[in-house]
């Protein structure tokens, strides 16, 4: 054929591709989010918030995971967020070309991406074999960790989309140079920031790896940091892996559970960026 | 009105508005030094912690073929062997489709559905790994084992060459499948950091070619792909070091078996995979030491992979090109 | 360096109308001198006879200001005078210096790293170049608006309140006097008198950039540096802009830099032309506008370039 014929066939051909390609990653989201409807939602029972993981065999609930889960990452939060936000301005108004600046962006971009159970395994190392036992502190910690890189990058990407004729018009005033940082760059970036929060809050919730290695899990009710507790994924993780149809659709109503609170937190992030936008 | 601006006078004021500026700035960069200090604690950790086995097995650890916690003897090939392999089939399937679903958004889709469907391939990116896990367990092994494997034995199997590719029962678990799952797992990262640079391509360089008469794809190949190759590349590498690292999906799906085959339908394990399963199990000090000399092994490859796409990131905004 | 020499009155023939038109017979970029330390101003009184105002004093005085960016080097030995309650235009072609020497005279170019002034820069005397000046109450004394309105993130209250908050602490009640009387300056008091919870950003271009006058005045400094304030309005706006100016000459040394050279001609009542860095000619704003000393003042003020 010739040449013309022949581009024209390759052109619909890959365009055909990708529209393939395109279908393939949203049957897959369709498929993954389905299954774990229609298998988790006969799981939502009152029973699920109200009682505790059972014994293999009987009847329960999920409620010592749910709590545990919310507290550990409520502490993660509180550790994780002044510290990201913190280091994140440092990046982005004091050390915007100084080597220092670039190796921390560097090492944070890398820890951003790096495999979490590994952070797992420093907590575990660092505080787990200290103290002797497993923890929720460590599991708190290890999440955090987790949390910090994302929180530092988005601070950082947010605090300098601030025009820089923002700042100047302050420093015009004669307003030093943190007043300039909190009063008005803060200011400016608040909702990005917040975002960025939500997001890396998103991340955090549905970890396991990490938290098998410091807070393992609890199969009482326990609202003791200093002892291993109850958490959603790695009862997940233990329900889903063993032979017991109740475990199994307890897991199930777990995963729902996980998956929807996640999906929630991404869509108020999302929802809060183009609102800002909107406002603007 | 005199301007009182003498030098002497100022003392004062300037002393209370530098304490404000020097505490606030010291408080900021103990953060960011936190950071490193965070990292420089894991490498020191797992090394601390992998002491002992590398001073037992040495160098040959990372290549012995064995896992034996009764008789304490541990090599670490197979996890290694079973994470790249995961990984390299992670890569096969997700980077073309990534690069398809990129094209589709940037060039093809329709004005209206662009966000809608970005969001949705995020999304996919969204899912946590552990959901991942239990749906590979509980549909897609029983799926690939009914309907793929089989068809794959009878069809590449029975070819000479490739055919040790594919040989042994049908399980539904094993390392095909977890590379399947890992790489619909990478495409929504490769995809959206691919997505973002083919937008970094200025209108007027492809109207150019379009104005010449180049179809889409000519466009694509021949324009935009080389104009946003280091982007490209860096964002395979990052994918590439989450598809290492991936912990829960694959600990469902990969089978946990300690053995080196070369079918990719038999069960293998992860570095990753390794630790879930063992580590909270694990008795005796050279066992804890051997696994936690895996996630040594685990943390310098993956260090490697995203510091080299960091690096090529860098390089491609100091070109102005990001 | 500033001669003792004293203007004739307008109504005599000037020494350049005496040596007729000879401009082109100068050389170009001659530095020239600064006027007399005691120029006198036209003041067309209403019988149409003009009488001279008292002589306006030095305010801010620029002595030998050299300037870098990194090697670069920017500004070339600067001196000029700024009058008190005159405007001073800075005109010249892009790139000459004019907001360069704009910016060191309340020292925001010490914001970022690299760039140096040399020299002196004098406010009723004081070195504020000199090293361990307080730097933020220096921009309390001279403050400035900037090429783009850039209201803070906050109300149009707030604005206000943020500038004169760093430096005083106020019950209500005087703050609310001090946000209307900059408002009211700024000539916006009436615009939104109603809505001063709203955030500053919900007004149009030019209210934005008369809100980032009247944050500016609000903290009662002597000198105001005005960066292109209107290059980013309308016509409607940049003259308003510029009535306000007008007005607000009665109490501050202004100071204003413009492309824009009808607007100097109209608004200023000296100017300083400055090309590739050099101060090129300083005069009163009537006299270099129709009859400028330099050729290279000439060709730009015809549009010969630039």
């Amino acid at each position: 054929m010739d040449l013309y014929m022949r581009r024209r066939l390759i052109n619909h051909l890959v365009i055909g591709l990708s529209m393939l390609a395109t279908a393939f990653g949203l049957l897959w989201l369709a498929l993954v989010l389905g299954t774990l409807l229609v298998n988790g939602v006969s799981a939502i029972t009152p029973s699920l918030f109200a009682q505790m993981t059972p014994p293999p065999g009987s009847s329960g609930g999920l409620l010592n995971a749910i709590v545990g889960s919310l507290m550990m990452t409520a502490i993660a939060t509180l550790i994780g967020t002044p510290t990201g936000i913190l280091a994140g301005t440092f990046l982005a108004e004091y050390a915007r070309a100084s080597r220092l600046g670039e190796v921390v962006r560097f090492i944070n971009d890398i820890l951003l991406s790096a495999p979490s159970i590994i952070v797992g395994l420093f907590v575990y190392e660092a505080i787990v074999v200290h103290v002797g036992h497993f923890s929720a502190w460590a599991g708190s910690i290890a999440l955090a960790i987790i949390m910090i890189p994302v929180v530092v990058r988005t601070t950082e990407d947010m605090l300098r989309l601030v025009p820089d004729t923002l700042r100047e018009a302050a420093a015009a005033l004669g307003a030093p140079k943190w007043k300039i940082i909190v009063m008005v760059a803060y200011r400016a970036a608040v909702q990005g920031m917040l975002t960025g929060v939500l997001l890396a809050l998103a991340r955090i919730s549905g970890e396991t790896a990490p938290l098998l290695f410091t807070a393992l899990n609890n199969q009482f009710w326990s609202l003791n940091l200093d002892a291993p507790m109850a958490n959603l994924p790695v009862v997940i993780f233990q329900f889903a892996m063993s032979p017991y149809a109740d475990w199994q659709t307890l897991a199930w109503g777990g995963a729902l559970l996980i998956t929807a609170a996640i999906l929630l937190l991404n869509i108020s992030a999302r929802l809060l960026a183009s609102w800002s936008s909107f406002k603007q | 009105m005199p301007a009182d601006i003498a030098i002497d006078r100022v003392a004062a004021a300037n002393g209370r508005k530098a304490v404000g500026d020097a505490v606030f700035r010291a408080l900021t960069l103990f953060f960011a030094v936190l950071v490193l200090l965070i990292l420089s604690g894991v490498i020191l950790s797992l090394i601390a912690g992998a002491l002992p086995a590398l001073r037992t097995f040495g160098f040959g650890f990372l290549i012995a073929d064995v896992w034996n916690p009764v008789t304490e003897k541990f090599g670490a090939l197979a996890p290694i062997y079973g994470t790249l392999v995961t990984s390299a089939i992670a890569m096969l399937i997700g980077i073309p489709v990534a690069f398809g679903v990129a094209l589709f958004i940037t060039e093809l889709c329709p004005k209206w559905l662009k966000r809608p469907l970005a969001t949705m391939i995020e999304l996919l990116a969204a899912i946590p790994s552990i959901i991942y896990g239990i749906w590979g367990l509980f549909v897609l092994a029983p799926f690939v084992q009914e309907h793929i494997e089989p068809a794959l034995i009878n069809t590449l199997g029975a070819i000479p060459g490739i055919g040790i590719l594919f040989e042994g029962p049908p399980l539904g678990i094993g390392v095909l499948t977890a590379g399947f799952i890992l790489g619909v797992m990478v495409l929504p990262f490769i995809s959206s950091i691919m997505r973002d640079v083919f937008e970094t391509v200025p209108p007027m360089l492809k109207e150019s070619a379009y104005g010449l008469g180049a179809t889409t794809t000519e466009v694509v190949w021949r324009v935009v792909l080389p104009f946003t190759r280091i982007g490209v590349v860096g964002g395979i590498l990052l994918g590439l070091g989450r598809a290492l690292g991936e912990t829960m999906a694959v600990t469902f799906v990969i089978g946990n078996s300690y053995h080196v085959h070369a079918s990719i339908l038999q069960p293998g394990t992860t570095i990753s995979a390794a630790l879930a399963n063992e580590f909270t199990e694990a008795v005796g000090d050279l066992y804890l030491s051997s696994l936690i000399a895996l996630g040594l092994i685990l943390f310098v490859i993956t260090f490697i992979v995203l510091a080299i796409a960091k690096l090529l990131l860098i390089r491609l905004e100091q070109q102005g090109g990001k | 360096m500033i001669s003792p020499a004293a203007r004739p009155l307008p109504s005599e023939p000037r020494p350049s109308d005496l040596v007729g038109a000879d401009l082109g017979a100068k050389p170009p970029n001659r530095p020239v001198t600064a006027p007399p330390i005691a120029p006198v101003r036209r003041n067309p009184s209403p019988d149409g006879a003009t009488a001279p105002t008292p002589a306006p004093a030095v305010k801010v005085e620029i002595r030998n200001v050299n300037f870098f960016y990194g090697k670069f080097h920017a500004l070339h030995d600067i001196s000029l005078p700024l009058y008190d309650r005159r405007v001073t235009a800075f005109i010249g072609p892009s790139g000459c210096g004019k907001s360069t020497l704009l910016r060191i005279l309340n020292r925001i170019y010490e914001l970022y790293p690299n760039q140096t002034a040399t020299g002196q820069v004098l406010l009723d005397g004081t070195d504020i170049l000199a090293p361990g000046l307080d730097v933020n109450r220096l921009r309390a004394k001279i403050g400035m608006v900037f090429q783009k309105p850039t209201p803070f993130p906050m109300s149009i209250y707030d604005n206000i309140a943020f500038g004169v908050g760093l430096y005083e602490k106020l019950p209500k009640s005087e703050l609310d006097d001090r946000v209307e009387s900059a408002l009211r300056r700024a000539a916006l008091w009436e615009e939104v008198k109603d809505k001063l919870r709203f955030s500053g950003l919900s007004l149009s271009g030019g209210q934005q950039q008369r809100l980032c006058i009247a944050r500016a005045v609000a903290v009662e400094p002597e000198v105001l540096l005005l960066d292109e304030p209107a290059s980013a309005l309308d016509p409607l706006s940049t003259q308003r802009i510029e009535e306000l100016i007008e007005e607000l000459k009665a109490d501050y040394c202004i100071a204003i830099v413009t492309h824009n050279m009808q607007q100097a001609a109209r608004s200023s009542d000296y100017t300083a032309f400055l090309y590739l860095g050099e101060l090129i000619e300083f005069d009163e704003t009537e006299t270099m506008f129709t009859h400028p000393k330099a050729k290279r003042t000439e060709d730009y003020i015809t549009g010969r370039f630039g």
